[in-house]
């Protein structure tokens, strides 16, 4: 190591030799592999599979840090004492990279009736539509959701009860249920698909046995609030793809 | 000039690299090929585990991003001003400043261990880590907004800051007398915790603006790194409990009280959720009442599986225990409490 020259007298190039160093370099794979993630969400707009809109800034701002790190690691990536690659630094970067596999190797999917078993029903009232909100206007899984969980709310349900609405949602089966029955789905996301909590409204009238566990359909019909549930007597039920946002937002 | 040595120990290196890489891209190949979907769990796994660790990596790399400027551009100077405090005071302007920091709870682990380094009083920086994911105000406007035209919505947010307060100090008053050395556990490779980390690169002949960036990137991607492998496994195990554990199980405890609390302190470990969005999931739960729900808002921001493995890596074995007791009791008598009150 060159010990000639001090800091103010030597040019870039007169410095003490560096090179490479190998877990910088592994540093800078697991930084820019998860920039990459977050590019690759952006790009293909998959956020919607994973947050809410309320967190999908996290995103964009997760790509610039990220890709700022990445970027200030590969510029220091030389040392005059660079390390070497440890097995387990190794495997430990490994680890922060399989997510990353994992997210880009999955085909695009969203929560269904699986976890609809597994997961607690969405009894917020409080930031959903208000009583007034569902008074008017056309009624969303939103409001039916927020309705039932207050007096003011539920009354304002009954009031419309019997008028045509239009719900999509996917299918899950209630293993005691007549064939012509379903519950509608869909999932309500506050800030990432972790926390995920149901809204489910109970559809009769279908055609037994056409529609399967899982499978996205549009119901319409007329809605009657009974007690804890919603019911709708179907007059239509088509078959639609999975919406591009499958997670409602409260 | 590098000696032989140094060369062989280098070529090997990039073979691990290497042998990880193709580890990988067949994990990936496998996953494309046997399509989970068929296998509902299996996806469902998958997709909250992605999701677990896509909103909390830019958290972490928040964390990873202040604890490296605090390390390079923060003097030592600051942190003894801040010693000079009398006593009484340390813990609650600690806990306070918690909500300056509106990070993801795993956000401020790093930042937390960072000023124990620099010199700050390990319980003051200790009450500051748990405090933050409680005091924050996103948490506690997510907090009002999941309650909003629930009568017990004043209830929830002044006794989950309140509480949530109380229960930091408690523990950062229990550790109080430990000093840096016996808190916070080496990293891989050192004998004793540093004054501060040095790059081992820095050398006098670097300018000194060079030298700081540099030294800048190195804290941020050693943090990153270093938090970000315990976070997939926390991850992991918090998706595996999620997609096989139904949230219904402890339903039937709803009404036993003490055991209610205790449940859903369970469920808010299991669930491992940010506390940003937690308040949600918990008004969800209203079989279980003012204490219980509380309990899951108190506990969960201080103490989950992502954060046990965490605090795991970060400080010394003791630590995760000494913060679940004192957490778990302060939790439960503060929530006992406030049910006896408002229930």
């Amino acid at each position: 190591m060159s010990t000639v020259g001090t800091a103010e007298g030597l040019r870039p190039r007169e410095r003490a030799a560096k090179s490479i160093s190998p877990s910088r370099v592994l540093d800078c794979f697991a930084l820019g592999s998860w920039a990459a993630v977050f590019w690759f969400l952006l790009v293909a707009d998959r956020t919607s599979l994973y947050l809410s809109s309320r967190t999908a800034w996290v995103v964009p701002t997760g790509a610039i840090l990220l890709t700022v790190g990445f970027l200030g690691r590969l510029l220091s990536i030389r040392s005059e004492q660079p390390r070497p690659i440890t097995a387990r630094s190794a495997w430990g970067i490994g680890l922060i990279v399989l997510p990353v596999i994992t997210v880009l190797a999955l085909p695009p999917a969203s929560l269904g009736s699986y976890a609809a078993s597994r997961r607690s029903t969405f009894s917020s009232g409080g930031i959903v539509s208000s009583a007034g909100d569902i008074a008017e206007g056309d009624l969303s899984l939103i409001d039916v959701a927020g309705g039932l969980r207050s007096r003011e709310g539920v009354d304002a349900l009954v009031e419309r009860a019997g008028e045509e609405v239009d719900f999509t949602g996917f299918v899950t089966k209630d293993p005691g249920a007549p064939a012509d029955e379903f519950m509608l789905t869909r999932f309500l996301v506050s800030c990432c698909v972790a926390d995920a909590l149901s809204v489910n409204v109970r559809v009769v009238g279908a055609p037994p046995g056409r529609f399967k566990a899982d499978e996205w359909v549009r119901v319409s019909g007329r809605f009657y609030p009974l007690g804890r549930d919603v019911i709708v007597d179907s007059s239509d039920i088509v078959n639609v793809e999975r919406p591009k946002r499958p997670y409602l937002s409260p | 000039m590098q000696s032989p040595a140094v060369d062989t120990r280098l070529e090997g290196g990039y073979r691990y690299a290497g042998f990880m890489a193709l580890a990988l891209v067949a994990f990936g190949a496998a996953l494309f090929v046997f399509d989970p979907a068929n296998v509902a769990g299996v996806q469902n796994f998958f997709l909250v585990f992605g999701s677990l660790l896509i909103e909390a990596f830019p958290f972490i790399l928040l964390g990873a991003l202040v604890s490296a400027a605090i390390e390079v551009f923060v003097p030592v100077s600051v942190f003894e001003k801040l010693t000079l405090l009398p006593k009484p005071l340390q813990l609650p302007a600690a806990g306070l400043a918690g909500a300056a920091f509106p990070v993801c709870e795993c956000g401020s682990v790093p930042v937390a261990r960072r000023l124990i380094i620099k010199g700050l009083m390990p319980s003051a920086a200790v009450t500051f880590m748990l405090a933050a994911p409680v005091l924050n105000p996103i948490v506690i406007a997510s907090t009002v907004v999941a309650y909003r035209g629930r009568d017990i919505l004043w209830p929830m947010v002044l006794g989950r800051a309140g509480l949530g307060f109380l229960v930091a100090m408690a523990v950062g008053y229990v550790i109080s007398d430990e000093s840096k050395e016996q808190l916070l556990r080496n990293r891989s490779g050192r004998s004793k915790i540093p004054e501060h980390e040095h790059e081992p690169s820095s050398s006098s002949t670097d300018s000194r603006a060079r030298t700081k960036v540099t030294s800048f990137f190195g804290h941020l991607s050693g943090d990153f790194v270093f938090m970000g492998r315990f976070l997939v496994i926390g991850a992991m195990v918090a998706a595996a409990l999620q997609t096989f554990v139904p949230q219904s199980v402890i339903g039937g405890v709803a009404g036993t009280p003490v055991i209610n609390i205790l449940a859903m302190m369970g469920l808010a470990f299991l669930l491992s959720l940010c506390s940003e969005s937690d308040a949600f999931v918990a008004a969800s739960f209203v079989q279980f009442g003012v204490g219980g729900q509380l309990a899951f808002l108190v506990f969960g921001p201080m103490v989950d599986t992502k954060l046990g493995i965490l605090y795991g890596a970060t400080f010394r074995q003791g630590f995760f225990r000494t913060v679940v007791i004192v957490v778990t009791a302060g939790t439960l008598v503060g929530c006992l409490w406030i049910e006896v009150l408002f229930g």
